[in-house]
């Protein structure tokens, strides 16, 4: 399979600290690529640079279009914005990136209008079909996003990014806030948009348990560093470097009788418990 | 002092939308020990977060409320919160002294225009009579418990400059040091990676031993329930299924539903309910399921690698 997206010696610093330090990776097209690593470790940093939601300092972001190779940075935003349609960020904090003062109709079907897709009456069958599909009631169409639980919220982020059927998803801790019978029907829902529709997952996340069921390669990030990345059986079977142990071994077991022993680190005063 | 810090019988709670009536809570009732972990499990949309912002009061007009809410704090008279007068100056003392809460999603308890240490220090000072110099010292500390580095820089920043989970932690920050009877946990750790979600977790708990208090701590995740808790409330579409200890819940669960929510932990093996070594699903791996590098050359060197 060819690669969709190739990413070459992504730097960004914030007052001086590099936050993304030279970051390289592919992937491939209809796959699923996983990013983990520490809190502060540049994966928001660096997906939202991919689509220049933030500016990085140097590196390229090429991306193969429907109409083929680009350079997703030297593009003006005009000849950007259709492949704003092909590719869809979801983002880790759902309640921020929802305007509260439109319904969830319209913040569905916003997109549709600004790609000028449909008329009326075909935006709201679509709207209603995406709707059923993250498990969102008919009747949450007409509702403003404060009157949703948390993970209602993600799923009208997650139903919001889908609508225009794009080819790339940027996933950032898009399911952590679901409970995992929910979660596990989403990541159903993006694995059969998978083999449906061919789409690519950029795929950031915590929990290693998601990334071994849902990603095909993953990709290590520490300090701005990309510290290991390959197949997920792979560095999950064997991990070469240390984060990645310390990762795999901090999984709470859901058997009281396996206590967590955490190992205090630089700079944490723990005690024991 | 024998009955439990927060007693709620019988909640119900139903908000009035355009398209009628939508019944959120249906006649919930738990317990909240003194000296304790209560956790609170459910799926999205079972009515957890409205329990706890009930517990607050900060419901918005439009839902309608019943049944009990009883507050018994330490050296105080009982508080019936679901009949206090906004207007009464009790209101106050719940909300900041008594109560406090991490919210689901860290960015609306954040302000975007005030730095993170003035925010941290703010919530010492409305609770406690010390100097700003004390409170700014005192939320040092706390922001370098809950895992951030170089804090005497990070306190000059703005949320909008921090990560995901470094905002979520100044959240846990700010709750943490007001030091209430009751610390409301909504979801604290979906943000944080695993590795410091286990050092969140420890350092609850050893606040809460510390200070003899109580924690509400809402979760989807049975692993951190497992972690952390001593007694934990199943809920599903706006109802309590269970409850009990840990152990009997999570080791013998009777409901069909907490059953569920125990398969279907990624990796879980299905076939049976019990099943309880769901995270252990890597042979290769040094999977600790729950303990963090047994092996003591290995934390060695990890650390050594962290500085
Ligand atoms: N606008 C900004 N100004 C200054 N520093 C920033 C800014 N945005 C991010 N940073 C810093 O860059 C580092 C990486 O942040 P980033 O949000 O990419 O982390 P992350 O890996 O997504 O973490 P998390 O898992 O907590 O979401 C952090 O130290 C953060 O403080
Ligand atoms: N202001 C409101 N108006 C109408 N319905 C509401 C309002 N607030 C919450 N609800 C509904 O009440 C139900 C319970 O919501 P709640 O936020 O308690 O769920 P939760 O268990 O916290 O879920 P999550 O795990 O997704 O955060 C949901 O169906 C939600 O849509
Ligand atoms: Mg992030
Ligand atoms: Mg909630």
């Amino acid at each position: 399979m060819s690669e969709i997206l190739t990413v070459t010696d992504l730097c960004k610093s914030f007052s001086d600290q590099p936050v993304v330090n030279s970051v390289s990776f592919g992937v491939r097209e209809s796959t699923t690529l996983g990013i983990v690593g520490e809190s502060g470790s540049g994966k928001t940093t660096l997906v939202r640079s991919i689509l220049r939601a933030i500016d990085p300092d140097s590196g390229t972001v090429r991306y193969n279009s429907r109409k083929g190779w680009q350079d997703l940075h030297s593009l003006s935003p005009k000849e950007l914005l259709p492949l704003r349609r092909e590719i869809q960020m979801i983002f880790q904090d759902p309640f921020a990136s929802l305007n509260p003062r439109m319904t969830v109709q319209a913040i569905l079907e916003e997109p549709l209008i600004i790609h000028g897709i449909g008329d009326k009456e075909s935006r709201k069958q679509r709207v209603a079909a995406m709707l059923e599909k993250v498990q969102l009631e008919p009747s949450s169409a007409s509702r403003f996003p404060h009157a949703f639980s948390g993970g209602q919220r993600q799923r009208i982020g997650i139903a919001r990014a889908l609508i225009l059927e794009p080819r790339l998803v940027i996933c950032d801790e898009s399911v952590s806030a679901l409970d995992v019978s929910v979660q596990a029907q989403i990541l159903d829902l993006l694995a059969s948009l998978q083999s449906e529709l061919g789409l690519t997952y950029l795929f950031v996340a915590h929990d290693l348990r998601v990334v071994r069921e849902f990603c095909d390669e993953v990709l290590v990030m520490y300090a701005g560093n990309v510290v290991e990345q390959g197949p997920v059986e792979e560095v999950f079977n064997n991990p070469q470097h240390d984060y990645t142990r310390l990762l795999l071994s901090a999984i709470p077991s859901p058997d009281p009788d396996e206590k967590l022993e955490p190992l205090a680190r630089d700079g944490l005063q723990l005690e024991k418990v | 002092m024998s009955e439990s810090l927060l007693s709620i019988k019988n909640l119900s709670v139903e908000f009035k939308t355009e398209l009628g009536k939508v019944n959120a809570l249906n006649e919930v009732s738990f317990d909240v020990p003194r000296n304790s972990i209560t956790a609170v499990v459910g799926e999205s949309g079972s009515g957890k977060s409205v329990t706890s912002n009930a517990i607050l009061r900060l419901l918005p007009d439009t839902a309608q409320i019943s049944g009990e809410i009883i507050l018994n704090p330490q050296g105080e008279d009982p508080l019936n919160i679901t009949s206090l007068d906004e207007r009464d100056p009790r209101m106050q003392n719940l909300r900041g002294g008594l109560v406090s809460m991490v919210f689901q999603e860290p960015m609306t308890a954040l302000s975007p225009v005030h730095r993170i240490g003035d925010q941290v220090a703010e919530a010492v000072l409305c609770h406690r009579d010390v100097s700003p110099e004390v409170a700014m010292a005192e939320a040092a500390t706390m922001l370098e418990q809950v895992g951030l580095t170089e804090v005497d820089k990070k306190i000059r920043m703005y949320p909008f400059e921090f990560s995901g989970g470094m905002r979520q932690r100044v959240v846990i920050a700010m709750a943490l040091i007001c030091h209430p009877q009751l610390l409301i946990c909504d979801e604290p750790t979906t943000a944080l990676d695993v590795t410091i979600q286990a050092e969140i977790l420890v350092l609850i708990k050893s606040l809460q031993r510390k200070l003899n208090n109580s924690v509400l701590f809402i979760t989807h995740d049975l692993g951190v329930v497992a972690q952390i808790a001593d007694r934990v409330v199943v809920m599903y579409d706006g109802q309590v299924m269970e409850s009990g200890s840990v152990r009997q819940v999570l080791k013998n669960p009777q409901h069909p539903y907490t059953r569920h929510l125990l398969a279907s932990i990624p990796g879980a093996v299905t076939d049976s309910g019990s099943q309880l070594h769901a995270a252990n699903w890597s042979d290769g791996a040094p999977i600790g399921a729950g303990t963090f590098l047994a092996d003591a050359e290995e934390g060695r060197q990890v650390r050594e690698f962290s500085q």
